[in-house]
């Protein structure tokens, strides 16, 4: 039985006359840690809470963890774990009265809850903290606890809708770690995110600009669907060379990282030869060494290229 | 039975009772308005500030004042020889009435003539002029009914007491004491008060955090929701309930004639009700703060139209209409009844049905706005 977990078809969802998903379709798989990328406002938390069964759907349908969100949105509720935007805790309440109270929630048999707290606390590292109010915690010992919270009732899936927004670096690597020995366990998760390093840490992703879905796949199929490639050249004159980079019709993109100018070129054009064409005479670089190109550069070039699309279509 | 409403009451007491700062109140805010309602509404006015104007100085003048200081209502506090005196006197509140007596007073009664006594008020206090109006002109009555009497014996006609006696029986309240009227009612009204608050903000505290999303995200119904956040109230209500009884009975010696169990369960709709119109507010409010203020704007007309400061009879019919609608109108007459009046269940019957109609109502509309999907 290998049916895919999460299944959207063609999902909408409208705000009045505002648009904010348009036909999403999406299957994931057992086991699979799937990210929606997408820059804010592009539809990623309605299109999670659509699959959580809490927002109807203007059109469309899906099937969560086997369940219809339309129809059975209490059973699909019951069997996947979520932590929202600003995971919110009870701040008043201790982390394991915290954990007791989700646990009780999602319905854990009253003998097994303090097992079940206890060994979800060991698993996070929380037992330390197990008394200390939710409210005086830092934000990555939050984001443990609510991770913790989640999971208390151990959900085939798990929904996390931008999970390490305001966390330092080190808890975010930490988070992340969790996230794939969940996987590995064999529960499935599906996040939200617009940190480009994080979006290279799931198994598959989809876009997600404007509503629509612009492309699902790997990072690396994402990426190399792009067709870019990257090189990384130091100059003097950065600011002039950078413009004239611009200029030419094969770079896709050029952004400053102190002396270095990362230039990303399209349709599978050697850098190399749009910088012996462009940057002539005293622009010539003092170096140049080709770059790896990431989901970032794919994520800005389909976001770019859309929006000239559009701008394209509204001209004529 | 899902045991969530259990949960969800249990983690609304932790929370609770690391609120301090709430607790306190609950326990406070009835005990201070007891005593602010008890000792501070007093309506029945005595020891009005009196300036007598005598023109007449003679033994009946003298007499007559003295009388009036007697009764307790008037304390007489000087001797004037003017209107202009007494004109400013009352502007700067240092009176409230004046009584004038005008030359030959006493010659006239002692020749049998009728004589006019003149009483001034300070009509820009209602309470006032209705008190001393009323102890004055009994008075007045009582002096001449006196009068005649004593001449109607001297000529021999047999008569020596007055043919119409009318004799005032105060039942329930023999003292006329505010405090017995008033505290029975403060019940209502800090009921009311907590009730609608607390819920109205304990809803909209999860809202603002954050956390009632997660709620909505979980397998929790919204009737397990509602019944667990309310239930911890519910006994708040009635811890307050017994606060106010105990201390009205101890402080202000309030009587309690009917049933308490009765009370106790009637109150049960009253409270529920209230619960109701605050988890209503809930769902309107965004933020706490929002909450709060729907909660004391609706406490208002509540204290103004329920018969709580005014009578019921005495309010405009227009306002009769709304008042009706409020539960603390019912509730009103219902813990009056019960307690002053030794009540019992035939006899707050109607008011019951009121109540109930009201609660089912309520309950009909903040559970339609009370919708669990977002949005």
């Amino acid at each position: 039985m290998n049916e895919p977990v999460v299944v959207a078809r063609a999902l909408s969802r409208h705000f009045g006359s505002f648009v904010a998903v348009r036909d999403v379709s999406l299957e994931v798989m057992r086991g699979e840690i799937f990210g929606v990328l997408g820059p804010n406002g592009a539809g990623k938390s309605t299109t999670i809470r659509m699959l959580c069964g809490i927002l109807d759907p203007t059109s469309g349908e899906g099937r969560v963890v086997g369940f219809d969100i339309r129809r059975d949105a209490e059973r699909v509720k019951e069997r996947i774990g979520y932590m929202t935007q600003r995971f919110s805790l009870y701040e008043d309440l201790t982390v394991e009265e915290n954990l007791k109270f989700y646990a009780g929630i999602y319905g854990v048999p009253f003998g097994r809850r303090a097992k079940r707290v206890r060994d979800v606390l060991e698993r996070t590292g929380l037992s330390g903290r197990r008394g200390q109010l939710a409210g005086t915690l830092s934000g990555g010992w939050k984001q443990r606890v609510a991770l913790a919270s989640a999971t208390i009732h151990e959900p085939p899936l798990l929904f996390l809708d931008e999970p390490t927004a305001g966390v330092d670096p080190v808890s975010r690597r930490e988070f992340w770690e969790q996230i794939h020995r969940l996987a590995h366990e064999g529960t499935t998760v599906l996040l939200t995110t617009h940190y480009m390093d994080e979006a290279e840490r799931c198994h598959r992703l989809a876009f997600i600009f404007r509503g629509t879905v612009l492309d699902v796949g790997t990072p690396e199929e994402i990426v190399a669907r792009r067709k870019l490639r990257g090189a990384e050249l130091e100059s003097d004159r950065a600011q002039e060379a950078a413009d004239r980079l611009r200029a030419d019709a094969a770079v896709d993109e050029v952004a400053h990282y102190g002396n270095v100018l990362r230039l990303v070129t399209r349709d599978d054009t050697d850098p190399n030869v749009v910088i012996e064409r462009v940057l002539t005479g005293e622009l010539r670089p003092k170096s140049v060494r080709p770059a790896r190109v990431g989901v970032e550069d794919a994520f800005v070039s389909m976001v770019r290229s859309d929006a000239d699309d559009s701008a394209a279509k509204a001209a004529s | 039975m899902s045991l969530r409403p259990f949960v969800v009451a249990w983690k609304e007491l932790l929370q609770l009772r690391r609120d301090r700062m709430t607790l306190a109140m609950m326990v406070a805010l009835p005990l201070l308005q007891l005593l602010l309602f008890g000792y501070a509404i007093n309506n029945d006015v005595r020891h009005m500030p009196t300036l007598v104007y005598d023109q007449d100085r003679s033994a009946a003048s003298r007499d007559f004042a003295a009388s009036m200081a007697a009764t307790g209502f008037y304390d007489i506090r000087g001797h004037v020889g003017g209107y202009a005196e007494i004109e400013r006197a009352l502007r700067r509140g240092e009176a409230r009435v004046a009584l004038v007596v005008p030359p030959h007073y006493g010659e006239k009664l002692a020749a049998g003539k009728p004589a006019k006594l003149q009483l001034i008020l300070d009509g820009s206090d209602p309470q006032t002029v209705a008190s001393a109006t009323n102890t004055a002109t009994a008075m007045g009555l009582a002096r001449s009914s006196e009068l005649m009497l004593q001449k109607l014996s001297v000529s021999g006609s047999g008569l020596t007491t007055a043919p119409i006696e009318l004799e005032p029986a105060t039942w329930y309240n023999p003292e006329v004491r505010t405090a017995v009227y008033v505290v029975p009612g403060l019940i209502g009204v800090i009921l009311t008060m907590t009730m609608v608050m607390l819920t109205a903000m304990a809803v909209a505290r999860e809202r603002e955090r954050g956390t009632l999303e997660q709620l909505i995200v979980s397998p929790v119904k919204p009737v397990e929701l509602v019944i667990g956040k309310i239930a911890p109230y519910v006994i708040i209500g009635y811890v307050q309930m017994t606060i106010i009884l105990l201390a009205g009975r101890l402080i202000f010696r309030v009587p309690f004639l009917g049933s308490l169990p009765l009370l106790y369960a009637l109150a049960f709709v009253f409270i529920a009700a209230n619960l109701a119109v605050g988890l209503f507010f809930s769902t309107i409010a965004r933020t706490q703060q929002q909450a709060m203020q729907m909660s004391f704007f609706f406490l208002l007309p509540n204290i103004l139209l329920s018969g709580f400061m005014f009578p019921f009879e005495g309010i405009p019919k227009p306002a009769q209409i709304p008042a009706l609608a409020l539960p603390l109108t019912h509730f009103m007459r219902i813990v009056r009844s019960i307690a002053l009046k030794g009540g019992g269940f035939e006899d707050v019957y109607g008011e019951l049905v009121w109540l109930t109609a009201i609660l089912g109502v309520l309950i009909l509309v903040s559970s339609l706005r009370f919708r669990k999907k977002l949005l």
